[in-house]
C-alpha cells in the first residue's frame, strides 16, 4: 500500500521548516550585510579622508567609499560607494554614473530600496542634501522632485537643460517582494545655496 | 468488459473522499492566503502618494520630445564590383519652433561620399566641397542668418554627421547625398553592407572642462562631454531612443531599392538582415523591401553568389573622368585547399564582454569563441582575455590545447557575463606584448572579437600598427551594428582578415571561414606589374587569404592600352603567377571607379601616418585629392546654403539631436538604470508562506491522528 499521507507529513513538515529556514536566513543575512558593512565603511572612509586617497573598506572588497551622502530630516548617512554592481550594492549606496549634462556633471547615486534606500520613500520636495567628496568639500542640494519612471522605456538621462544635480535611484514599489520588477523611483536634487553645518567655511565664518 | 468489484470500488471512493475533505481546504486556505498577500501588495503599489501633489508618472528629466522625425531611403545600384548608392535623409519639423537638426549617421568605412544636395519647398540646392573649418563657418553664417543650410561632416570613416538649419515648423526638408562603394568578394560570395544605426561608442578618458573643449554649443546634443582621450565624444555620441524600435511601427524609417547586374551568371541572391521582394529581368535583379518601410536598428546585408563555373578569376573596371582614366583590378587566387602545414599555432583570443556586448551579442561572441576553441589542435597553445573596463586572462600564459585546458576554457567562456565600459587597448596590448616578447617557432595569432563601439579608434589601431611584430589580428565582429571600419582597418594593420557575426545563425559559417584564415595565408609576396605608367592608389601589397581576392584602384598617367597585367606571388610557397589582357573582355567599363581610386587615395594618404609621416604634409595632400575629387574627408565637408532667407532673425533657432535606434538585440545599456532591489523582501516573502503552510500542516495534524487507529485496524 501507498505510504499514507500521514506518514509523509513529518518529513514533509521537517523539508518545509528547512526551506523556510534558508529562505529566513537568506533576507536576515542580506540586512546584516548592510548594516554591519556601513560601519566597515565609515573607517574606511575616515582613513580616506586622512589619507587622501582611497581605502579599500576590507581587504578583499572590490569598491571603496568615494562619497558621504546625508539628509539630515530623515536622520539619513551614508557612505557612497563606487560603482553600482551587485557587490558593490549589498555594502551601501554606490555612485552609478556622473553624466555631463548642460550645466555640468550629474552625480547619479543608486541603493537597495529595502536597505540603504529605503528612507527615500520620505523623501519631500525641499529637504536639503548634503554631497561630501573625499578631499572634504561639501555639495549642497534641496530635492526638487520625486517621480517614478518605467525603466524599460526610459533610460537614465540628465535634463538637456539648468545647472548640474544629482539623481538618487533606487527601485520602486518600495514593498514589492519581488526584486527585478522595472520602475524606479527617482528622486532629483538641485543645487542649493546653503551651507553645511560643519563645513568649514561656516566654521571660519 | 470489466467488472469492478464493489470492495475495491467502495474504497477507492472513501479514499478519494477523504483526500478530497483533507486537501481541499488546505488548498483554499493556501490559495486565500496568496490572494491575500498578493491584495496587500497591490494595495501598496496605490497607496503612495508624493507630498507636492505633482504629477507622478510624468516624463523624466529626458531631454525634450525630439521636434524633427527623420526618415532614410536607399537607392543602390551595383553594377559588377561597384555600388553607386544615393542615400535620401528626410527631416520634418514637428514642433512649432524652428529647428536646427543635429543626426549623427553611419555610413560604409570605405564609401566615397562624393555628391550631396539639399531639397526644401521643391527647390533644390547642390552642395559643395569645401575645407572643414570653412564649411563650418559657412554653415554657422548661414544658420544665424536665417537661410537654409545643410553641412555633412565625417566624425569617423564610417561615422558621419548632418546638420540642418532652419527647418521651419511643420516643414519637411531632406538631404540627399552619392556615394560609392566597393562590392566585397569573399569565400565565393559577393556582399554589400549598409550600416543603418550606431552602436554608442564607450568614450575613454577624463572629461575635459567645459570651458577648454570648444564644443560646447553641440555638447547638450551628445551624451558625453569631451575627455583626453576623445576630444571630440559630443560629436560621436549621438542620442538613442530610449526604446527599442521594431520593423511594425519604425522609429526610424527606412526604405531599401537595389538593382543589382552582377555581370555574371547568380546562383543565389539573399538579404539574411531583411526581408525583401525579388524579380528579375535578364542578368538584372531589383531588390525591394517586402513589408514596407523598417527599423534601422541592423546594417542591411546583401550577398549573391555567382554560378559554378562563373566564379570571378580576374577583371579590370574602368572608368574615364575628365580625360583621366581610373582603374580597378580584381584578382581571385585559385581556390586551392590549404597545404596542412603543422606549424604549431599560439591562438589568443580576446573577448570583449562590455555593457554594450549585451543581450544577443555576448551570446554570439561567447558561441563563435566556444566553435573556435573546437577547432584548436592538440598541438596548439591557446589562451583567453576577457575586458571591459579591465581585463582578466584565463592563464598567466598561453596553455597547451590538451583536454583539461580546454574544459576550463569552455567554463570560463560560458562564465562571461557583459558589464561596464570598454577599455579596449590595455587588453590587446598584452596580447600583442606578449608575442613581441616569445621568441619561439609558434605561429601567433590574436582573434578579437567585439562589437568595436569605442570612441578612440585611432589609438588602438596606432597601437596594433606599432606592436604587431609577427603577430597576426583577426577581427571578428559581432551584433546588428558593428564599428566594420575600425575592426576592418585593425585586421589590416595586424595583416589578418575581418569577419562578421551579424546573425546567431552565422556563427558557425563564418568561425569555419576563421579558421581558414588562421589555417595561414594563401599568397604571399604578391606583385602586379603593369604594362604602363600608374599610380596606385593603395600602400604596399597585403598577404591574401584563401577566398579573398586582390584588388587594386589605379590611376592610368596614358589611356589604358594594349598590355598585359602580370600579377605573381607564392601561393602555398610555390612561385605563381596570372595575366590579364588589357583591352580584352576581362576589361569592363563602371561607374564610380574614379571616385574608389580617390577614396584608396585618400586613405592610402591616411595610413602614411604609421610610418611617421606628419600630420600637415597628410593633410594637404588629403585635401588636395578630396578637393579635386569632390569627395567628403576628414579635412573637408559638405556645406549646401540657400540664397533666400526663410526665418526672421527675431525668431528663435532650436538646436535638435535626431535620435538614433538601439541596434537590434542589445540590451539596453550605458545609460540604464540599475538593479535597485535586493532578494531579501521575496526571501522574507516566500519564508512566510513556507512558515504559514509549515503552520497549517501542524494544526492538521490534530484531527488526522483520529483516522489513524482507522487505518491501523485495516
Amino acid at each position: 500500500m501507498m505510504p499514507s499521507v500521514n506518514a509523509l507529513r513529518r518529513p514533509a513538515l521537517v523539508l518545509v521548516l528547512l526551506l523556510a529556514g534558508w529562505q529566513l536566513w537568506g533576507a536576515v543575512w542580506i540586512h546584516t550585510k548592510a548594516a554591519l558593512a556601513q560601519y566597515l565603511l565609515v573607517r574606511a572612509w575616515d582613513s580616506a579622508q586622512r589619507e587622501g586617497e582611497a581605502q579599500k573598506p576590507w581587504p578583499w572588497a572590490d569598491t571603496w567609499p568615494v562619497a558621504r551622502l546625508q539628509l539630515p530630516t530623515l536622520d539619513a548617512d551614508y557612505r557612497v560607494l563606487a560603482g553600482t554592481s551587485g557587490q558593490a550594492l549589498a555594502f551601501g549606496p554606490g555612485l552609478h554614473e556622473v553624466f555631463d549634462g548642460a550645466g555640468g556633471r550629474w552625480a547619479v547615486i543608486a541603493g537597495h530600496r529595502d536597505t540603504h534606500f529605503g528612507f527615500l520613500q520620505s523623501v519631500q520636495p525641499g529637504m536639503a542634501l548634503w554631497l561630501e567628496d573625499m578631499a572634504g568639500s561639501v555639495r549642497a542640494f534641496q530635492v526638487a522632485s520625486v517621480r517614478v519612471v518605467d525603466s524599460r522605456v526610459e533610460t537614465l538621462q540628465p535634463p538637456s537643460a539648468g545647472p548640474a544635480g544629482l539623481l538618487l535611484v533606487t527601485c520602486y514599489p518600495f514593498n514589492d517582494w519581488r526584486p527585478n520588477g522595472p520602475l524606479r523611483y527617482v528622486v532629483e536634487a538641485m543645487p542649493s545655496p546653503a551651507v553645511h553645518p560643519l563645513a568649514r567655511g561656516s566654521m571660519d565664518g | 468488459m470489466m467488472t469492478i468489484r464493489p470492495v475495491h470500488h467502495f474504497l477507492a471512493a472513501r479514499t478519494l473522499l477523504r483526500l478530497c475533505f483533507v486537501l481541499l481546504p488546505r488548498l483554499v486556505a493556501l490559495f486565500l492566503c496568496g490572494l491575500l498577500l498578493n491584495a496587500s501588495i497591490a494595495r501598496a503599489d496605490v497607496g503612495f502618494e508624493p507630498g507636492s501633489g505633482q504629477l507622478l508618472l510624468q516624463r523624466p528629466g529626458l531631454p525634450p520630445e525630439p521636434a524633427l522625425l527623420q526618415h532614410s531611403r536607399f537607392a543602390v545600384q551595383i553594377a559588377g564590383m561597384v555600388a553607386v548608392v544615393r542615400l535620401q535623409q528626410t527631416f520634418e519639423n514637428t514642433s512649432g519652433d524652428w529647428a536646427e537638426g543635429v543626426y549623427a549617421f553611419p555610413l560604409p568605412g570605405d564609401a566615397a561620399v562624393r555628391h550631396m544636395e539639399m531639397r526644401a519647398g521643391g527647390r533644390r540646392i547642390v552642395g559643395k566641397v569645401r575645407e572643414r573649418q570653412e564649411a563650418q563657418a559657412i554653415y554657422q553664417q548661414a544658420a544665424s542668418s536665417g537661410r537654409k543650410a545643410s553641412l555633412v561632416s565625417q566624425q569617423r570613416p564610417n561615422l558621419f554627421q548632418n546638420r540642418i538649419a532652419n527647418v521651419a515648423p511643420g516643414e519637411t526638408v531632406s538631404v540627399e547625398l552619392e556615394f560609392v562603394q566597393p562590392v566585397e568578394f569573399a569565400q565565393g560570395r559577393f556582399s554589400l553592407r549598409l550600416p543603418m544605426t550606431l552602436t554608442p561608442r564607450y568614450i575613454p578618458g577624463i572629461s575635459l572642462p567645459r570651458a577648454e573643449n570648444g564644443a560646447a554649443e553641440a555638447s547638450y546634443l551628445a551624451w558625453h562631454a569631451a575627455t583626453d582621450q576623445v576630444p571630440d565624444a559630443p560629436l560621436i555620441a549621438a542620442w538613442q531612443h530610449p526604446r527599442a524600435g521594431a520593423d511594425a511601427l519604425p522609429l526610424n524609417p527606412v526604405d531599401i531599392a537595389v538593382e543589382l547586374d552582377a555581370g555574371l551568371p547568380l546562383a543565389q541572391v539573399d538579404t539574411p538582415s531583411h526581408a525583401m521582394r525579388l524579380s528579375r529581368e535578364g542578368s538584372r535583379y531589383a531588390l525591394q523591401l517586402a513589408r514596407g518601410p523598417a527599423e534601422m536598428d541592423r546594417d542591411f546585408v546583401l550577398r549573391w553568389t555567382p554560378a559554378t563555373g562563373s566564379e570571378p578569376r580576374a577583371a579590370l573596371f574602368t572608368e574615364a573622368v575628365d580625360g583621366d582614366h581610373y582603374g580597378m583590378l580584381m584578382v581571385v587566387p585559385p581556390a586551392l585547399t590549404q597545404a596542412d602545414t603543422a606549424i604549431p599555432r599560439e591562438l589568443v583570443f580576446v573577448i570583449d564582454t562590455s555593457g554594450s556586448m549585451g543581450g544577443v551579442p555576448l551570446q554570439q561572441a561567447r558561441h563563435s569563441l566556444a566553435a573556435a576553441l573546437d577547432s584548436l589542435r592538440p598541438a596548439d597553445h591557446f589562451n583567453i582575455i576577457a575586458f571591459d573596463h579591465e581585463y582578466r586572462s584565463l592563464f598567466a600564459k598561453s596553455r597547451q590545447a590538451v583536454p583539461d585546458a580546454l574544459r576550463q576554457a569552455r567554463r570560463f567562456v560560458s562564465k562571461l557575463e557583459a558589464g561596464g565600459g570598454t577599455e579596449m587597448l590595455p587588453p590587446l596590448q598584452h596580447a600583442l606584448q606578449q608575442g613581441l616578447a616569445t621568441t619561439n617557432e609558434r605561429l601567433r595569432q590574436v582573434v578579437f572579437l567585439t562589437d568595436g563601439a569605442v570612441g578612440n579608434e585611432q589609438a588602438i589601431i596606432d597601437m596594433i600598427a606599432v606592436r604587431i611584430g609577427a603577430s597576426r589580428l583577426f577581427t571578428v565582429g559581432i551584433g546588428s551594428a558593428p564599428n566594420s571600419w575600425f575592426l576592418r582597418e585593425a585586421a589590416a594593420l595586424g595583416r589578418g582578415r575581418h569577419l562578421h557575426v551579424g546573425e546567431s545563425s552565422e556563427v558557425s559559417t563564418q568561425m569555419d571561414a576563421l579558421v581558414d584564415y588562421l589555417a595561414a595565408p594563401l599568397l604571399t609576396d604578391v606583385r602586379v606589374d603593369w604594362p604602363q605608367a600608374v599610380a596606385e592608389a593603395g600602400g604596399p601589397l597585403p598577404d591574401l587569404y584563401a577566398g579573398a581576392p586582390l584588388i587594386r584602384s589605379v590611376h592610368f598617367n596614358t589611356p589604358p592600352q594594349v598590355g598585359v597585367i602580370r600579377v605573381s606571388g607564392r601561393l602555398n610557397g610555390q612561385p605563381w603567377r596570372q595575366e590579364l589582357e588589357l583591352g580584352d573582355s576581362a576589361q569592363q567599363p563602371a561607374r564610380g571607379v574614379g571616385s574608389l581610386w580617390a577614396r584608396a587615395r585618400i586613405q592610402a594618404l591616411l595610413d602614411e601616418r604609421y610610418t611617421g609621416a606628419r600630420e600637415a604634409v597628410i593633410r594637404a595632400n588629403v585635401l588636395a585629392v578630396a578637393l579635386q575629387h569632390q569627395l567628403l574627408s576628414p579635412y573637408t565637408s559638405f556645406v549646401a546654403v540657400e540664397e533666400q532667407v526663410s526665418r526672421p532673425t527675431d525668431v528663435p533657432l532650436k538646436p535638435d539631436a535626431v535620435r538614433n535606434t538601439r541596434p537590434g538585440g542589445q540590451s539596453s545599456q550605458g545609460f540604464a538604470y540599475p538593479q535597485t532591489a535586493t532578494t531579501a523582501s521575496s526571501k522574507l516573502f516566500f519564508a512566510c508562506l513556507l512558515l504559514f503552510v509549515a503552520l497549517l500542516f501542524w494544526v492538521m495534524r490534530g484531527p488526522e491522528l483520529d483516522h489513524v487507529p482507522d487505518d491501523a485496524k485495516r
